[in-house]
């Protein structure tokens, strides 16, 4: 095996990255809701999944490392170009609704912090993102979103200023279904549940991860890096959503809000901290749902890019990959399209968890497939704790994914 | 004082898919109701800057109307409910705001028991 | 794995990305053809890279998508200009050499060359 090197400042800045770019806007309203409905018991749900993203986030980067091929390219050449084209245009189609949520939501938050409209403000973080993605290269772009949603961190501040019973919270971490629910409440429990895993293990995650690793050029020698980046940022990065869940339990369930729009979230720092504490959540909101539109827009072209063998990423300047640059501005423009419907952000919110939950099988059955391979993975295949825990993990999202639309139209998308 | 029961007798009344399918509507306005309150509350002690609650009411405002917009019984109880919600100020005292969403809850428990 | 090698079609060669002598992506192994006649040794004679080569691979009313949207362009690639197959298959030429390049040239004709750093 190839001797590993851990620069340390590379670690900080990838930990660092990793905690300000976890969540994105489907995870802070399903926070929220899933605190205000169910109290702690869903962090049992937000700590499982997180252990699902963390091990194939880990087996993305080990294969960009080791066979030096992004994961669609080597998607396609496993499930073959029918069912590979399948997975693609169902993959396009579930990440494009995602970043069109995550429009959306950035244009709620700039409505709070500017009071400018809201459409306006849709077309204005758009043309924002497309700048930041033409202007910086991608270990600035990753930087500078992952960062700055370190305002993030607020909410954690907030939950520790509360004094939260934390003992009831590590009771929380335990798989469990709360007494005295309805059937009706029980549907509601099972479809948040499945909401969950959706929104920590979207499939764009893994796509984006495995291209990343490749447009920062790693090697076998960075695979410690890569696997301490995927376990403590992410572990980190879902500290932030169960705390946005534990003040919802704290603030929101006492008064039986549950709540109804992304901008909602902010006054869990506002009860604390006052004005401070809301603009810092806000912000923080800002930079983690405008870094989740960039990842998601990005995973799209490279999927695109990688399916169809087109010269691709951002370590390159736009021209030097135009097909990679005219799919990334196309997506962009497209999910901006379906924003100005007028379609309201929640329910957009919603239709991308679903959307995304059926497609994750088939997005992760081929890394799995690819990171057990030998042939191209050699000494650095899956070990016996990544095939039992990815193989775990793989019944599970495809057991949620089967239930997955039947239970968003039996409970309304969570609302009754 | 007379609301509750009232509420819970028209129900009664006229249990049928319409309140079933009315029950999301219900529970959204009763959880809007719930953030108005926590908007104006905090608004009320100065945590809160004037372009966020400004923005904050006018969402709301215009979820509540979706949602009267969406009740397949808009003339029920619960439909006055919310009409009447609809006709408090931006500026409501949170008080107020809390009894109309403690009302909705009332309609939403009994659904969910029926 | 050297082009001289015993070779599994399917899952060692087909769908693999084509990178050239300077790195750059330029496709996909979309299909393959042979040379030989019946009774006689049969060996890979080009790589078929393009739309084009999707017939046959789709079911017809998904090629004549394809063909609305790409057209049937086909790029063939001699065999003997593959260097390596491994998670890519390499070449020992440039893209331009095999006309593989085209659309990714035609596009980059829109894309102005300011403002990245």
């Amino acid at each position: 095996m190839s001797r590993t090197a851990l620069n340390p400042l590379e670690l900080t800045l990838g930990i660092m990255t990793a905690v300000g770019g976890f969540v994105d806007i489907s995870q802070l309203v399903f926070s929220g809701q899933a605190g205000s409905m169910f109290g702690y018991s869903l962090i049992s749900a937000f700590a499982i999944s997180t252990i699902g993203i963390m091990v194939y986030g880990e087996m993305c980067g080990r294969v960009a490392a080791v066979a030096h091929q992004p994961l669609f390219s080597l998607m396609r050449h496993r499930l073959g170009l029918k069912l590979g084209l399948v997975t693609l245009v169902a993959s396009v189609l579930s990440t494009l609704v995602t970043t069109a949520a995550e429009i959306g939501g950035l244009g709620m938050i700039l409505n709070h912090l500017t009071g400018a409209p809201y459409m306006l403000m849709c077309v204005a973080s758009t043309l924002a993102l497309m700048a930041s993605m033409w202007i910086l290269p991608f270990k600035w772009i990753e930087r500078t979103y992952g960062l700055l949603g370190l305002f993030m961190i607020v909410f954690v501040v907030a939950l520790v200023a509360m004094h939260p019973p934390w003992g009831k919270m590590a009771g929380g971490l335990v798989p469990q279904v709360p007494h005295g629910l309805s059937n009706k409440q029980l549907l509601n429990y099972s479809y948040f549940v499945v909401a969950i895993f959706s929104a920590v293990m979207f499939p764009y995650e893994a796509f984006f991860y495995s291209s990343g690793g490749i447009e920062e050029g790693w090697k076998p020698k960075q695979l410690l890096t890569n696997r301490v980046t995927s376990i403590v940022g992410m572990g980190l990065g879902s500290l932030l959503s169960i705390a946005v869940l534990a003040l919802a339990a704290l603030l929101f369930a006492p008064t039986d809000v549950a709540p109804q729009m992304p901008g909602s979230v902010a006054l869990q720092t506002a009860i604390p901290f006052g004005k401070l504490g809301l603009l810092a959540a806000l912000l923080g909101m800002l930079f983690a749902v405008g870094g989740a539109a960039v990842e998601t827009c990005m995973a799209n072209a490279y999927s695109i890019s990688q399916f169809f063998g087109w010269e691709w990423g951002r370590h390159k300047k736009p021209w030097e990959a135009p097909r990679f640059t005219i799919a990334w501005i196309v997506m962009m423009l497209l999910a901006l399209a379906i924003v100005l419907t007028g379609v309201e952000v929640m329910k957009l919110v919603g239709y991308a968890v679903v959307f995304s939950i059926v497609v994750l099988p088939l997005s992760y059955l081929p890394l799995m497939l690819l990171a057990d391979d030998k042939s191209y993975m050699r000494e650095y295949a899956n070990k016996w704790l990544a095939k039992i825990l990815g193989w775990l993990f793989f019944v599970i999202v495809t057991v949620a994914a089967i239930a997955a639309i039947p239970l968003y139209v039996l409970t309304a998308g969570g609302q009754g | 004082m007379l609301r509750r029961p009232l509420l819970l007798l028209l129900l009664l009344a006229g249990c049928s898919k319409g309140p079933q399918a009315d029950l999301q509507y219900i529970s959204s306005a009763r959880s809007l109701a719930g953030e108005w309150a926590l908007v104006n509350e905090q608004a009320n002690q100065g945590h809160l800057t004037h372009a966020y609650v400004k923005t904050m009411r006018q969402s709301i405002r215009q979820q509540l109307q979706t949602n009267a917009q969406s009740l397949t019984e808009p003339k029920s109880g619960y439909g006055s409910e919310i009409g009447a919600l609809l006709r408090e100020p931006d500026d409501a005292p949170p008080a107020a705001l809390r009894v109309h969403a403690t009302n909705l809850k009332h309609v939403e428990d009994s659904l969910e028991s029926a | 794995m050297r082009r001289d090698s015993a070779i599994k079609l399917v899952s060692q060669l087909l769908d693999l990305p084509l990178i050239d002598k300077d790195g750059r992506w330029c496709g996909v192994v979309d299909d393959v053809e042979f040379d030989g006649t019946p009774g006689k040794v049969t060996r890979i004679k080009a790589l078929l890279v393009g739309p084009g080569a999707y017939e046959g691979r789709l079911p017809s009313w998904a090629f004549w998508l394809a063909r609305k949207i790409a057209g049937t362009r086909i790029a063939r690639v001699p065999f003997d200009r593959v260097e390596n197959i491994a998670s890519a298959v390499h070449l020992d030429c440039a893209a331009e050499d095999m006309n593989l390049n085209r659309a990714e040239d035609e596009a980059g004709r829109w894309i102005p060359r300011w403002g990245a750093l």
